[in-house]
């Protein structure tokens, strides 16, 4: 078998979730396979500007093939875009220039999609909402997959997408609320899809006495890693933590890992390390009482399943709805919808250490179920197997409008769209389709505990998390 | 306040944030969620607002109301206007008629006067725009400040919950404190000294009591005396002669010269001996005046020490070490 994986940015100095996740699980399936990865030359998510040459190189035994970026993202042109095509009435031609505008534009990727299509069995492409996942999805319908990475943004109410998700093979989603937004959206329930998710390569022996010697940490602490920024709800853990140090008379202190975006309050209970590599990262999360995860908008959350995966609770913002799902699926997390939430459920968490070791150790045996290697690659192979004993000649995508019709403003503002879809959680996870050929894994799926509904998702309400402006969304998007 | 009840062996996340919802709820008293809040805050701000006439959403009724003015109109006129044209050959021939034109009338009143009118006209609506751009800008302080008045008046109820809440937690604390006092027991002290011991911990406090005139002293000697009769005798046990103890002329040691300065300040202290046994223990043997205030217990032995001790004990300044309080009031 011959995999393409189609990607905006590649490399090991890449760090971007949707990145680090197609790196993954290209490294992954280069054991069952041969895997080509197609790439930008960009390094830069905000500017795309070509900073690696184009061409072909080799990294971690992968052949990677880099393509120019036509252009690019000019900032004000990309802002001006997308308040439009989120928050007023448009045409499809004004998405197209969105989608053009958000970069990475590669003419010469899409075209080398277009001319070595039957190169390859199958195309995976990640993020949906790149110029590489859109057009080169077109140029391959027929043999490609998928990974969305959506979040619950309005990008994702933007009409271009929704022959997208309804025209490829097979979707690979990250959660069974990713999964059920988008077949809200597109109605493509007959496409052949899994949850599927990414593993972690976590050491089975972080050194959580080596990080408080290094960075001279004493005490209980929380943690948070990511990027220190407003839209990743920053803002409102360090009002929430202050309330807790003030009201709950709490002892945990907080370390902030990952580069700040923003200022971080002065406190002698923060402590910002900056960015750290991956042995001082785990090393941190192993000496955590808790990780913290305030962010409104994941589509999967590595750092979760990572400190998941070290058995340590997690407390997630119960606005998000992925995370606030995971914790209830696995019972391994609490999730705060304010800060009195926050305070009372940080405390529980600080205090009562058979929750906390009850948390950590649900989180583990979720991880291992869940998103343990072997049963991610065993989902993809599983769906390769699928797509093969299917007829390829079923679907077929559906085509951009004419010149006329594309520039008829009728498309409702994509924000509006995904206000309107379902939200909330997923309580239980429904089968998957192709569960019952998911034979590589039989004990490891018995353990997963109660036999699960065949009912569809239940779905919980929750108030909806802040709408995103085209201008954060433009500023900060990244998947 | 109810406690987690989380049993090890399942941890169920949904009835846990119920019980941690239910905490919240008892704390705060009502069951408010953060939309409940929010919604009444917008009551509030309703109820404020409409004594007023005023709207919340002042500023868009304000836009809605008062249309944006019209594009201005060209107002200028200038000597040439009345012969202009986009027209090249009819602006010739106005140009070749004009001289003809004057013999019937004098147009150059005319155009002077609508010239300054244009001005005018131009400098009216100059002045309209500022004032509609001002009155926006009027519109948004008033809309402003009203929104900042009503949320600073629910910063002030949330304020005022704080404080209350904080009255009640120094109440507990007092009541707290109140009832660990109580925990103190009072032992009426023995014959010769007078030692209080507080329960638990008995080396933690000892007060000497030598003001009281002791019952085996010779009568009408006084506490002075005695000490001194405390000082000659140490100084035959440590070979100096009572004279140099007396005056102070030989060498001491550095643990009897703080006995001294503090037996001279009227704080109770020890002998050289006794602090050689002491201060190894890690019990405190001396103590500054700052440290051991009048009437309270001091740090050091336990009172069995103390009494095999006591001929040790220097009180000059017998007044000083009476325990001030009735052990009563305790």
């Amino acid at each position: 078998m011959k995999l393409a994986v189609v990607v905006q940015r590649y490399g090991l100095g890449v760090n971007g979730g949707a990145e680090l996740h197609a790196r993954y699980v290209a490294e992954r399936l280069a054991r069952h396979a041969t895997v080509d990865v197609l790439t930008t030359c960009a390094l830069d998510y905000v500017t795309w500007r070509n900073e690696l040459t184009k061409g072909t190189e080799e990294i971690n035994g992968l052949t990677v093939r880099r393509f120019l970026v036509s252009h690019e993202r000019e900032p004000l042109r990309f802002a001006s875009r997308s308040e439009r095509v989120f928050g007023e009435t448009h045409s499809v031609a004004d998405e197209l220039q969105w989608l053009d505008a958000e970069g990475p534009s590669s003419p010469t990727l899409v075209s080398y999609i277009s001319r070595h299509v039957a190169d390859y069995d199958y195309w995976i492409f990640f993020s949906y909402r790149y110029y590489h996942a859109f057009h080169g999805a077109r140029a391959a319908a027929r043999r490609a997959v998928l990974v969305p990475t959506a979040e619950r943004d309005p990008a994702l109410g933007l009409s271009i997408f929704k022959p997208v998700f309804r025209g490829v093979r097979a979707l690979m989603y990250n959660s069974p609320e990713e999964r059920a937004v988008i077949q809200a959206l597109a109605g493509n329930h007959d496409v052949p899809s899994v949850v599927v998710g990414v593993g972690s390569d976590v050491p089975h022996n972080p050194q959580p006495k080596r990080f408080r010697h290094k960075f001279k940490i004493r005490g209980p602490f929380a943690i948070y890693v990511g990027r220190i920024d407003e839209n990743k709800g920053c803002r409102e853990l360090f009002d929430a933590f202050g309330a807790y140090r003030e009201a709950a008379a709490g002892q945990l202190s907080l370390v902030l890992v990952g580069n700040a975006l923003m200022s971080v309050p002065q406190s002698p209970h923060i402590r910002h390390l900056g960015f750290l590599n991956d042995a001082d990262k785990f090393d941190g999360m192993a000496a955590a009482e808790v990780l913290i995860m305030p962010s409104y908008f994941e589509s999967l959350s590595m750092v979760a399943l990572e400190a998941w995966a070290l058995g340590r609770p997690v407390l997630a913002n119960a606005r998000c709805d992925v995370l606030k799902g995971q914790c209830i699926r696995s019972n391994a997390g609490l999730y705060y919808g304010d800060t009195w939430e926050f305070i009372e459920a940080l405390r529980a968490i600080e205090q009562n250490r058979w929750l906390s070791a009850g948390l950590g150790r649900n989180g583990r045996q979720f991880f291992r179920d869940h998103y343990d290697w072997s049963v991610i690659e065993g989902k993809y192979l599983d769906i390769f197997r699928r797509l093969s004993a299917e007829e390829p000649s079923r679907r077929s995508m559906d085509s951009l409008p004419g010149w006329l019709r594309r520039r008829r403003p009728d498309c409702t503002p994509g924000g509006e769209v995904v206000a309107g879809l379902p939200a909330g959680p997923i309580l239980e996870a429904s089968p998957e389709p192709s569960s019952a050929s998911l034979v590589s894994h039989p004990e490891r799926r018995q353990r997963t505990g109660p036999a699960r509904s065949t009912e569809r998702p239940q779905r919980r309400k929750s108030t909806q998390p802040p709408r995103r402006t085209g201008r954060q969304a433009s500023k900060t998007r990244r998947t | 306040m109810a406690d987690l009840n989380i049993r090890s062996d399942s941890v169920n996340v949904e009835q846990i944030m119920e019980q941690i919802r239910e905490r919240i709820r008892e704390k705060r008293d009502v069951d408010y969620t953060e939309e409940q809040i929010k919604e009444l805050a917008a009551v509030k701000l309703e109820r404020f607002l409409d004594p007023r006439g005023v709207r919340s959403d002042l500023l868009e009724q304000f836009r809605r109301a008062r249309p944006l003015p019209p594009e201005r109109p060209n107002y200028a006129f200038e000597e040439q206007t009345l012969y202009e044209s986009h027209r090249a050959p009819l602006r010739w021939i106005r140009r070749l008629l004009r001289p003809l034109l004057k013999l019937f009338f004098n147009p150059n009143p005319l155009i002077q006067a609508l010239n300054i009118q244009s001005r005018l006209n131009d400098r009216e609506a100059r002045l309209e725009g500022t004032r509609h751009e001002l009155d926006q800008l009027n519109y948004e302080v008033i809309h402003n400040l009203v929104v900042e008045v009503t949320r600073m008046g629910i910063e002030v109820k949330n304020v005022k919950m704080r404080v209350e809440s904080l009255t009640s937690r120094l109440e507990f604390n007092e009541r707290r404190a109140r009832a660990l006092e109580g925990v103190v027991l009072y032992k009426p002290p023995t014959e010769g000294t007078g030692t209080v011991t507080s329960e638990g911990d008995a080396d933690e406090e000892v007060a000497v009591d030598e003001a009281r005139p002791d019952k085996t002293s010779p009568e009408g000697e006084g506490p002075g005396q005695r000490s001194r009769r405390r000082r000659r005798r140490r100084g035959r046990r440590s070979g100096a002669s009572a004279a140099s103890v007396m005056t102070g002329t030989e060498q001491t040691t550095g643990a009897e010269s703080i006995g001294d300065t503090a037996a001279s300040r009227g704080v109770v202290s020890t002998t050289a001996a006794r602090d050689a046994d002491t201060q190894d223990a890690g019990a405190t043997t001396s103590s500054s005046p700052g440290s051991a205030p009048t009437g309270q217990a001091v740090a050091g032995p336990s009172p069995a020490e103390s009494r095999a001790h006591e001929s040790t004990v220097e009180s000059p300044e017998p007044a000083s070490t009476i325990p001030e309080r009735d052990p009563d009031e305790q």
